[in-house]
């Protein structure tokens, strides 16, 4: 209990400090730090692919595209925050804390959740057999994702009559 | 176990909160983003935690790894959007947007 305490403590001081540093680079690499404690919580809670996924793909893929693109935009691209802003930030997240503990509680047992008992068989059975149309909605999900990519990148053709 | 519940649903629901401050307050197209991830750190928290408290932590995987690979396509055509915002504006700032006519 107290380790995965001190592991959602980290996810969010790193991510508090992806929202407040002012260099893009490091906000990019405190968000790959808290992807990183966030596999490591769901590895604890017994989730390991989810885990790896996260790992890999959000603290690894994810944070190389961010990279990218602040290395590709760093000329003129920085942008004056309010800094009222990252002044108010602690008392807002104090007040919502207090809030959060407060109302969470209560609103847990007006929620409903998925019905609680021993689920049979492997992930692979589950994600495969159960959640088969998931799988077909990933599949169209990447590549709207490509096609989106590719035409945003595509370039304009030489017109010969100009 | 309905402690641990409500200590993960608790701890998703200040990274949203995090990732929803940023968003209203932050200017620059990257930093709105980051928010976009945190918020999504937190959900996909949500549904895991749920899981294994719920003992559907199977199910609960496939959903977050089809919710991660939704996330990674939005990343990448944001992040080719913004690259292309940066090269008609020259800057990164939001406000600018609102320029737009069309």
């Amino acid at each position: 209990m107290v380790i995965q305490i001190l592991l959602l403590c980290g996810l969010i001081i790193f991510s508090g400090l992806a929202i407040l540093f002012k260099d893009l680079l490091k906000a990019a690499l405190s968000l790959a730090v808290a992807s990183l404690f966030l596999g490591i919580i769901f590895f604890r809670l017994n989730a390991p692919y989810a885990g790896v996924f996260e790992i890999s793909v959000v603290a690894g893929l994810i944070t190389v595209l961010f990279i990218l693109t602040i290395a590709l935009t760093k000329k003129e691209g920085e942008v004056e925050e309010a800094k009222l802003a990252k002044v108010v930030f602690p008392l807002f997240f104090i007040l919502f804390l207090i809030i959060d503990g407060l109302v969470m509680k209560s609103l847990l047992q007006k929620v409903p959740s998925l019905p609680s008992g021993p689920e049979a068989g492997t992930f692979g059975e589950v994600l495969w057999k159960q959640r088969t149309f998931d799988l077909v909605a990933q599949i169209g999900v990447i590549f709207a994702g490509v096609l989106a990519v590719l035409a945003l990148f595509r370039k304009k053709e030489d017109d010969k009559d100009e | 176990m309905s402690n641990l519940w409500f200590l993960y649903l608790f701890f998703s629901a200040l990274l949203i909160f995090i990732g929803i401050y940023c968003l209203l307050t932050m200017r620059n197209l990257i930093k709105l983003f980051i928010a976009v991830e945190i918020i999504s750190k937190g959900v996909s928290l949500a549904i895991v935690a749920t899981g294994a408290v719920k003992n559907s932590v199977l199910l609960a995987q496939s959903l977050a790894i089809t919710y991660i690979v939704v996330e990674v396509s939005l990343v990448a055509t944001a992040l080719a959007l913004i690259i292309n915002i940066y090269k008609k504006n020259k800057s990164l700032d939001v406000r600018l947007l609102s320029k737009l006519k069309g």
